[in-house]
């Protein structure tokens, strides 16, 4: 679906935003592009999004080069979640939705009102205008906007951002359900809770670098120390005891009298994050 | 191609409609008119000073009907007092004496003078009359054009501005760079309803001013004007709309522009005030141009060659910083 290869990318004389990025997201994939800020995530996003010339490399989306895709028919395709909910305040969450989608041929739509009551958009604000919605409610109207369209890839940009956590599982069920119809769903987020839930793979972009493209769980796995801590009871006694993995194997290594928890000591995506780069996600 | 500009152009009504716009324009329309018809006609037709005679011995046969008789100096003074750039004639004494408020020395001299032309009006000598308005057709449409140049340079042109900003604050522009539309029609589309909202507003202008069989006449040339201000104006509305951070920096533009752009024009093209460079002054011709759509007068092939690049670049300069624009930081 997408294949990108020594891609670079420079704002100005001494701007180099991208040092040759190199990655494929395949069809039906959820890819997650992790960075902290001015890590150069936005630049590859809009790049492939088509809003963004000049860069050097090769972008293919759909098979197809992006400077020969940008046409009607390539911005028809996709669909794009940005990071602020933009919508027409002065319109209706219906009155955007139906402006934004008459610029899709017909078929290609989705029903407005259905879209809305799968993203359980509340049905009393249908005809307010967007001004008075709470941001988790034009979050909504956002993600709505983008799957209006029915789109063959889309791009979210911190997708949960001003969720509250029901509104944010009910966003990671309608991603899995998108991708579920075959849509490849390109994912940039600072948020690891999403990118280990959702994503196939992740990349971790840093200082317009690639420095690690793998999927979430082999990234932790790959990094681990393969040590388990077992709280447990032993004579009345609550111990922990810190042992290597492969120990477990001939059962528990140690007299108890009852095990209380087993946690294996796998580091975090946010751990794997700081390791590779060196920097935050902040 | 044709459904996308439907959508915006429907979409840039609603935005019109909900900022209030259109009921904005009404209600200019509404005042201009009441002001031509109701103020500004029956003020030029108005004598230009009160004339006063002192004349006990009804010496001055002659005078005009114009010419207000006064019993007494006492008289006199007292409507010289209450009328300060009125003008009093005294010939009590023989030979008539001008008596008026002390003014500027050339204004005064010409109020002497028109006040002792009132007491003989059948010695002056007939001027030769150019043209076939009548004063009043003349007055109307000045002040047509005047109003109707004010309204689409500077009321309009802050318009189309407050709309993109609006649109830029909420961040809808860049939305539209990821929709399967082509950028320019953005632009093309408020573009249009600014032009016709300009054009619909120049023909009730015209008519309701410059009187209906005149205006109507007058129509074809002045809509033409129009479009052509229209258009410079909005394109300098949507480029300040995005080149400048907010509508605060765009007030102090919108001062510069009214105040250095349109008060030299105003100046030069309607007093005796002339500037050797006005002749370098776009606007000035545009107001030209303007004028000599109601006046019937030709305008130079080279004015609309200039207009059409003029437009053509704008249009250019705004593409370029729109595309700019829809390419920021997300």
């Amino acid at each position: 679906m997408i294949e990108v290869k020594n891609l670079t990318f420079s704002y100005g004389k001494d701007k180099q935003a991208l040092h040759g990025l190199d990655f494929t997201v395949e069809d039906g994939e959820i890819f997650g592009f992790l960075g902290p800020n001015g890590s150069g995530k936005s630049t590859t996003q809009k790049i492939l999004t088509g809003i963004l010339k000049g860069h050097g490399g090769k972008v293919s989306l759909f098979g197809q080069d992006i400077s020969a895709a940008r046409g009607q028919e390539f911005f028809q395709k996709i669909g794009v979640l940005f990071e602020f909910p933009y919508l027409y305040a002065n319109l209706s969450a219906v009155d955007n939705l139906n402006y934004f989608a008459s610029f899709y041929p017909r078929e290609q739509r989705r029903d407005v009102g259905e879209l809305l009551n799968t993203l359980e958009f509340k049905p009393d604000f249908l005809k307010k205008p967007v001004s008075s919605y709470s941001k988790g409610m034009r979050q909504r109207v956002s993600m709505a906007r983008a799957l209006v369209s029915n789109p063959r890839l889309l791009f979210l940009d911190e997708p949960t951002s001003g969720l509250d956590p029901s509104g944010a599982v009910l966003f990671r069920k309608i991603i899995e359900q998108e991708r579920q119809k075959g849509t490849t769903v390109f994912v940039t987020t600072h948020n690891m809770a999403d990118a280990d839930l959702l994503c196939d793979r992740v990349a971790f972009i840093s200082n317009g670098n690639l420095v690690a493209l793998d999927t979430p769980k082999r990234l932790k796995e790959k990094n681990s120390n393969h040590r388990i801590v077992i709280d447990y009871l032993y004579q009345g006694q609550r111990e922990t005891k810190n042992i290597e993995a492969p120990e477990l194997e001939a059962g528990i290594p140690f007299a108890h009298d009852e095990i209380i928890s087993i946690h294996s000591q796998e580091p975090t995506l946010e751990d794997m994050f700081i390791q590779y780069t060196g920097r935050g996600l902040s | 191609m044709g459904k996308g500009f439907c959508a915006l152009f429907k979409k840039d009504c609603q935005m019109l409609s909900s900022g209030k716009f259109f009921l904005m324009a009404i209600g200019f329309l509404a005042l201009y008119t009441a002001y031509v018809n109701l103020g500004y006609i029956r003020f030029m037709q108005m004598p230009p000073y009160n004339v006063y005679l002192y004349d006990p011995a009804g010496t001055q046969t002659e005078k005009s009907s114009l010419v207000q008789t006064v019993p007494s100096m006492e008289a006199m003074d007292t409507a010289l007092l209450s009328d300060a750039n009125g003008v009093g004639l005294d010939a009590s004494a023989g030979e008539v004496r001008v008596v008026l408020y002390k003014g500027a020395e050339h204004v005064d001299h010409h109020r002497a003078d028109y006040a002792l032309f009132l007491l003989r009006p059948s010695t002056g000598s007939a001027p030769e009359i150019v043209g076939t308005n009548t004063p009043e057709q003349k007055a109307r449409k000045e002040i047509t054009c005047e109003l109707l140049f004010f309204e689409l340079s500077a009321v309009g042109f802050l318009g189309i501005a407050a709309v993109l900003f609006r649109e830029k604050g909420m961040g809808v522009i860049r939305v539209h760079a990821i929709l399967p539309l082509q950028k320019n029609l953005f632009l093309l589309s408020k573009l249009a309803v600014f032009l016709l909202s300009d054009l619909v507003f120049a023909v009730l202008l015209t008519l309701l001013n410059a009187g209906l069989a005149d205006g109507a006449a007058l129509l074809p040339a002045v809509l033409l004007q129009t479009a052509i201000l229209s258009l410079i104006m909005a394109l300098l509305g949507l480029l300040c709309a995005l080149l400048l951070k907010d509508f605060r920096q765009f007030t102090l533009a919108y001062l510069i522009i009214a105040i250095f752009a349109a008060t030299p024009v105003f100046l030069s093209a309607n007093t005796s005030v002339k500037f050797d460079w006005i002749g370098w002054h776009p606007f000035y011709h545009v107001y030209m141009g303007l004028k000599n759509a109601y006046f019937g007068s030709a305008t130079s092939p080279v004015y609309y060659a200039g207009a059409a690049a003029a437009i053509l670049v704008l249009f250019l300069v705004v593409q370029f910083a729109f595309r700019r624009e829809i390419g920021k930081e997300m």
